[in-house]
């Protein structure tokens, strides 16, 4: 890969960090004051808890699951030889 | 309680911290032989992912991860942990954007710290002397007041003098964090965060036992204090609440230094991917379980905030020990304290990095001296531990101006850097003036508003400070020069290469 191409990628990678906190806020405020007027609770707790607070940890787990695997290259961080001009 | 046993736990873990320490500087004897300073401040750039993700969640939790912030929840109820979740996307987020830009850039320029990375940017030595002087600034206030905080809870728990406490793991994190530099803080670091989580398991389960389980809690808070049971707790938490809080400690942290200069830090990608992944599972955790210890103990500790002291930082002490044996609670506070320490290393030798890279050595080279690598090593050692030692004394008995200079810390270093850490690193027009005008003012009206408690749409100073500063980058850099293309090259190779 050449030194170009691997600060293109990391541009891609940053661009699709800043999306994927875009999803995350989305989630917390659905899955949170979006569930905060539905009358379940489980274990006497309220739903929009476990959403909010319980689901937007797991949820942005996932999201860094998607982002490392899916998004994210492996590439070599120490510039090959013939790249030295 | 003052019984020496239950100081036992907390001794053991500062002890190995310290053979850590030296275990560390007796293996990377070589390395710094070769180069002092990149093995000193960034480890080699060796990190892998675990250790990664580890040294930076227990930079970014602190003792008010165990004190503050439970105690708030204590009697806001679950907005507090509405509010405070917003922080696992701060590892992923800094890694995610700035990782590998920082790590391919800090390789070709051979950077150390942050500052080197800005000064090859913007080529500028006022830029490169003002950041220093911010983190400089800024690290220490942070550092003596961690360690107050920290002292406070240890009297609190231990029935030992504040003094006690503070001398204990005061003197013994500035003595590891000088004899193991960035690989030993790293190391340690990640200790910390095991201890940490250990701790809050404890304690969670301590004082579920205490209160008759989770449902038994519960329903004692459904009953008596509904209100805990709203997102906007009756009005306690205004949406300007929240979204002051995704800026401050969500979004914005991601110029924070202290966590930036870990983009130099790592190996290889595969280490930061794994470190993102890690970092979240683990960030996330100990947010949840901590500030969720903290509303629960409302049906421990039932009375009114005034029969505690009329401080939310009493919550916790009071909960560890109401909830378990003096043994046991010795064994819980070296969670808090790990997080102090955690904390503290790494403020410490980035601000030693600061002055001993960014200010002398950058002095010399200047004026045209070579600075042997035996120079370095010595005035690194001597520059960490005596800035160690200041910080130490200072936290004895911190004057007035400490708590002032604190309160702006924390966006004072997201407003100094933020725009300057983003345009410098992805766009290739940004320049030398927008970055000082950005810098400067940025910080300048977050201090003033903060001082002057000047709010906008009542959301904290956090968006006037970003904001002044973008505006000031925007006007700076329309009056500034653009930078030549040797500059550019090194961080922007893309758009040369067509």
């Amino acid at each position: 890969m050449k030194r170009s191409d691997k600060f293109r990628q990391a541009n891609r990678e940053a661009l699709a960090t800043v999306w994927a906190t875009l999803v995350v806020i989305i989630f917390w405020w659905v899955a949170g004051f979006g569930l905060a007027d539905v009358n379940i609770s489980f274990l006497q707790t309220p739903l929009w808890v476990w959403g909010g607070c319980l689901g937007t940890w797991i949820f942005a787990i996932l999201v860094t699951l998607f982002l490392t695997k899916k998004v994210f290259i492996d590439f070599d961080l120490d510039e090959e030889e013939h790249e030295h001009e | 309680m003052s019984n020496i046993l239950n100081l036992l736990p907390v001794l053991i873990f500062l002890i190995l911290m310290l053979c850590i320490s030296v275990y560390i500087q007796k293996s990377s004897q070589n390395d710094r032989k070769k180069d002092f300073a990149k093995d000193y401040f960034i480890g080699g750039r060796t990190l892998g992912g675990f250790v990664l993700a580890m040294t930076t969640a227990a930079t970014y939790s602190s003792v008010s991860t165990f004190v503050g912030g439970p105690g708030m929840a204590w009697i806001i109820g679950y907005g507090w942990l509405y509010m405070a979740i917003v922080q696992v996307v701060v590892i992923f987020l800094v890694l995610g954007v700035f990782g590998k830009k920082i790590a391919l850039v800090a390789r070709r320029i051979d950077a150390v710290t942050i500052i080197d990375v800005l000064r090859a940017r913007y080529q500028s030595n006022t830029l490169a002397n003002l950041a220093a002087l911010i983190i400089v600034a800024f690290f220490c206030t942070t550092m003596v007041a961690q360690f107050v905080g920290a002292a406070k809870l240890f009297e609190a728990v231990t029935g030992f003098s504040y003094f006690t406490g503070l001398t204990l793991f005061g003197l013994i994190v500035v003595i590891y964090t000088t004899i193991g530099g960035f690989k030993g803080v790293a190391i340690t670091d990640a200790c910390c965060a095991i201890a940490m989580i250990v701790g809050l398991g404890i304690l969670l389960g301590a004082m579920m036992e205490t209160g008759g389980g989770f449902t038994k809690i519960m329903g004692y808070i459904s009953t008596n204090h509904p209100d805990m049971l709203e997102p906007l707790s009756a009005g306690k938490m205004p949406l300007s609440l929240y979204i002051s809080q995704w800026l401050l400690v969500g979004i914005c942290t991601l110029a924070l230094p202290q966590s930036v200069v870990r983009g130099i830090s790592f190996k290889s990608t595969r280490a930061l991917h794994r470190a993102m992944i890690i970092g979240t599972i683990v960030i996330g955790a100990m947010t949840l379980v901590a500030t969720w210890i903290g509303i629960l103990s409302k049906g421990i500790l039932t009375g009114s905030l005034a029969a505690y002291g009329g401080s939310v930082d009493n919550i916790t002490p009071l909960t560890i020990i109401a909830s378990m044996s003096p043994f046991w609670a010795g064994v819980t506070i070296i969670g808090p304290i790990a997080a102090t320490i955690s904390t503290v290393s790494s403020l410490l030798l980035s601000a030693s990095s600061s002055i001993v890279k960014d200010i002398y050595m950058h002095h010399k080279q200047m004026q045209g001296h070579l600075v042997s690598n035996n120079t370095v090593r010595k005035f690194s050692l001597v520059c960490t531990i005596i800035l160690g030692l200041i910080v130490y004394s200072i936290a004895i008995t911190p004057p007035s101006v400490i708590w002032l200079i604190n309160m702006f810390a924390f966006g004072g270093l997201e407003t100094a850097f933020f725009w300057v850490l983003i345009f410098g690193l992805f766009w290739s027009k940004a320049n030398k003036t927008g970055a000082l005008a950005a810098m400067a003012g940025g910080v300048l009206v977050y201090c003033v508003t903060m001082a002057l408690k000047l709010k906008v749409l009542d959301l904290h100073q956090i968006v006037l400070g970003i904001g002044c500063s973008l505006v000031f980058f925007l006007i700076g850099n329309a009056l500034g020069q653009p930078h030549d293309r040797k500059t550019l090259e090194t961080f922007f190779p893309e758009e040369y290469d067509k």
